[in-house]
C-alpha cells in the first residue's frame, strides 16, 4: 500500500517503480505500436498534400511542391461545387433532424404504459444497428419506380412513377430523412436518461400550481434538459462537416451528381478512383482542418457556456 | 411518480402521444416487414404493384435461388470471419490498451491519454490511410478488413472509464497475494467487467458485420463481405447468376432475390437485437464520452 502511495506521487525511483509494474508496460507495446503505426503514421501522411507522390516509391512522396496541389483544388469547379454541396447538406440534416430526438424523448417520456414504452424504445434504437448498405437497399426497393411502395401508392391515386432515387431534388431529402428514421431512437436515449434525472418535486411543485401535463413540459422538462440540448448542439456543430461519406457514396448516381458530390466522395473519386493521392490529399487534409477548427470551436464554446468541455 | 392527471388537457396529451409512438413504432418496422413480404411474392406479383406488406403468391424461390449462389455463401462466410476474428483481435487489443490507462499513476499515463486524444480530432485521411495499408502489403489480404480497425478510441475510452471505476481494494488484495497484473486482468478484471466487454464487443462485431467499403478498396472479389456483395447487387455491379431464366423473369426477380439477400444479410442483428439490446444501451450511459 505505501509503496503504491508513493508511486503515485512519483517519488519512488523508476527502477522500483517498474520492477513493480512492469507487466503493465509490456501490456501497453502493441496497442501502443498500433496506434503508432495505424492512427499517427496516416496522420504524418497529411504531408503528402506538399509533396509529389510516386508509385512504388515512399507513401510520404519524394518531392516538395509545396502549396501546388492547393492552388489547383482551390481553382477547380468541381471542388467548390462539393463543397458548397457538403455546406447545404450538414446545415439543411442539423436544422432538420436535430429537434426530432427531443421531440421524441420528450413525448415517450409522458408514455405511461411501461411495457409499451419498453417496446417503442427497443424497437426505435434498432434501425442505428442496420448496415448503411441495407437502409439505402431498403430505401431503393421502396422508391423503386417500377414496383416500390411508395409509387404503387402514387398510381392509385393516378399519378406517374418517380425515380426518386436517381432525381437531384430528391436526394437531400431522402438523405436527411433516412438520417432521421436510422438516429433519432438512438439519440433521443440521451436525452430520456438527461430527463429521468429531473427532481420529481418539480413536476409536484407545478401540478399543485395548476399546470396541466402540456404545460409541465414546457416549464418544467425542457428547461431541465436544456444543458444536454445545448451540449449535443455543440457538438452537432462539432461534426458538422463529417456527413455520412459511405451513405452518399451509395446513393451517388450521375443524374444526382450535382447535389450528391461531396468534398469526401469527391476525394475518394479523385483519390482512390483517378489515383491523383497527392491532389485528393490535400482537398481532404483542407476539411480536415476545417473539421478540426469546427470541433475545438465547439469545445470551446462548450467551456464558455457550460463550464465543462467535452473532451 | 407522476400523479395521473384525468383533466381534457391530458387526454389530447395521450391522444398526441401514442399516436407520435405508434407512427414512430411502424415507421421502425414496416420497411423490414416489407422486405419480408417482396422476398416471399411471386416476380409477377411485384411487378404487377400488388405487394405490400403481406406476400401476395407465397413464393420462396428467391431464398432458393440465393442459396445457390457460391459467391453469396462465400461472403456470407467472409462476413463471419471478419466479425469473429475482428471483434475477438479488436477486445484484446482495447483491453490490453485499457487497462495500463486505467492506472493514473503509471509514469507516461498523461502522454499516452493525449496520444489517444489527439488521434481522435487528427485523424489521417482515407487516402493516408489507403497508401499505408498497401505500404504494409496488406491490401488483397483479409488482414486488411482486421488489424487496421483494432481500436476504436470511444470504445477505449468507455472501457478506461469502466476500469476506472472499478474497486481497487480487490486488485489490492490480489497482488499482496502475490498475483501480477499478467494474472489479474485474466482472473478479476475481466470477470467484473463482463457487461461493458458485452457492450464495446458489440459494437465492434456491428461494425465489422456491416462493413463494406473497406472490403471494396482493399479486397479481392472472392474475399468481399456479404454487405459489399449486397451493394453490388443494388446497384447492378453484380449480376447474379448466369441462371437459363427467361430474361423477362430476371428483372422482377432481382427485386424479389434482392429482398431475400437484405433479410438474410440482417438477420442476425434482426434476431440477437431484443436479447442484447440492454448492452447495446449500456455504452451511452455508461462511458459518458470524457477522456
Amino acid at each position: 500500500m505505501r509503496r503504491k502511495v508513493d508511486a503515485a506521487i512519483g517519488k519512488t525511483p523508476f527502477s522500483k517503480h517498474f520492477q513493480r509494474f512492469w507487466q503493465l508496460y509490456v501490456m501497453l507495446i502493441l496497442p501502443v505500436a498500433y496506434f503508432i503505426i495505424f492512427k499517427y503514421l496516416p496522420m504524418f501522411g497529411n504531408v503528402l498534400a506538399f509533396r509529389r507522390f510516386r508509385p512504388g516509391m515512399s507513401l510520404y512522396g519524394t518531392e516538395w511542391v509545396g502549396f501546388r496541389y492547393f492552388k489547383m483544388f482551390l481553382g477547380d469547379t468541381a471542388f467548390w461545387q462539393a463543397f458548397r454541396n457538403t455546406i447545404t447538406l450538414s446545415l439543411l440534416n442539423l436544422a432538420l433532424t436535430f429537434p426530432l430526438p427531443i421531440i421524441f424523448a420528450v413525448l415517450l417520456n409522458e408514455v405511461q404504459h411501461w411495457a409499451f414504452k419498453k417496446i417503442v424504445q427497443t424497437v426505435s434504437y434498432m434501425p442505428r444497428f442496420i448496415s448503411t448498405v441495407v437502409v439505402i437497399a431498403i430505401m431503393g426497393e421502396l422508391f423503386s419506380p417500377s414496383s416500390g411502395l411508395i409509387n404503387n401508392l402514387r398510381s392509385t391515386f393516378g399519378l406517374g412513377p418517380i425515380y426518386f432515387m436517381n432525381e437531384p431534388e430528391y436526394f437531400r431529402p431522402l438523405y436527411i430523412f433516412s438520417g432521421a428514421w436510422q438516429y433519432t431512437g438512438w439519440t433521443a436515449i440521451i436525452y430520456l436518461a438527461s430527463i429521468s434525472g429531473i427532481n420529481s418535486e418539480l413536476y409536484e411543485a407545478a401540478e399543485i400550481d395548476g399546470a396541466n401535463r402540456f404545460q409541465q413540459v414546457f416549464s418544467v422538462t425542457l428547461p431541465s434538459i436544456l444543458p444536454t440540448i445545448m451540449v449535443m448542439l455543440i457538438l452537432e456543430v462539432g461534426r458538422l462537416l463529417s456527413l455520412g461519406f459511405e451513405k452518399i457514396l451509395l446513393m451517388y448516381t450521375p443524374s444526382n451528381s450535382a447535389v450528391s458530390d461531396i468534398i469526401d466522395t469527391l476525394v475518394y473519386r479523385v483519390g482512390l478512383a483517378n489515383q491523383n493521392y497527392s491532389y485528393a490529399t490535400a482537398i481532404g487534409l483542407f476539411s480536415g482542418i476545417i473539421g478540426v477548427f469546427l470541433v475545438a470551436g465547439a469545445n470551446a464554446l462548450s467551456k464558455r457556456l457550460t463550464g465543462d468541455g467535452i473532451y | 411518480m407522476k400523479v395521473k392527471d384525468t383533466s381534457t388537457s391530458s387526454k389530447i396529451m395521450n391522444v398526441i402521444i401514442y399516436t407520435v409512438m405508434v407512427l414512430s413504432l411502424l415507421a421502425c418496422l414496416l420497411p423490414f416487414v416489407y422486405m419480408l413480404a417482396l422476398s416471399l411474392s411471386t416476380p409477377q406479383a411485384i411487378i404487377q404493384r400488388k405487394v405490400s406488406f403481406w406476400p401476395v403468391g407465397w413464393d420462396t424461390q428467391a431464398y432458393r435461388q440465393i442459396f445457390t449462389y457460391p459467391n453469396f455463401f462465400r461472403a456470407y462466410g467472409n462476413t463471419l470471419f471478419y466479425t469473429i476474428f475482428g471483434t475477438f483481435i479488436a477486445l484484446v487489443m482495447t483491453i490490453l490498451f485499457a487497462y495500463p490507462l486505467s492506472k493514473t499513476c503509471l509514469r507516461g499515463h498523461k502522454a499516452l491519454t493525449k496520444m489517444v486524444v489527439i488521434s481522435m480530432y487528427f485523424a489521417g485521411g482515407m487516402i493516408p490511410n489507403y497508401l499505408l495499408v498497401s505500404a504494409l502489403n496488406l491490401t488483397g489480404t483479409r488482414l486488411a478488413m482486421l488489424i487496421p480497425f483494432a481500436i476504436n478510441q470511444f470504445n477505449l475510452i468507455i472501457l478506461v472509464n469502466f476500469f476506472k471505476a472499478l474497486p481497487i481494494e480487490i486488485e489490492e488484495a490480489a497482488l499482496i497475494d502475490g498475483l501480477g497484473y499478467f494474472r489479474i486482468l485474466p482472473r478479476i478484471i475481466l470477470p467484473l467487467s463482463t457487461a461493458a466487454i458485452a457492450t464495446i464487443g458489440l459494437y465492434y462485431a456491428v461494425f465489422f458485420w456491416n462493413d463494406w467499403f473497406n472490403g471494396l478498396i482493399y479486397l479481392n472479389t472472392r474475399q468481399y463481405p456479404v454487405m459489399l456483395f449486397l451493394r453490388n447487387i443494388v446497384n447492378g455491379t453484380m449480376v447474379l447468376g448466369n441462371s437459363s431464366s427467361a430474361s423477362t423473369d430476371t428483372a422482377s426477380l432481382s427485386i424479389s432475390v434482392k429482398s431475400a439477400v437484405i433479410i438474410t444479410s440482417t438477420l442476425p442483428i434482426i434476431i440477437l437485437y431484443p436479447f442484447l439490446q440492454k448492452y447495446f444501451v449500456k455504452g451511452l450511459t455508461v462511458g459518458s464520452i470524457k477522456g
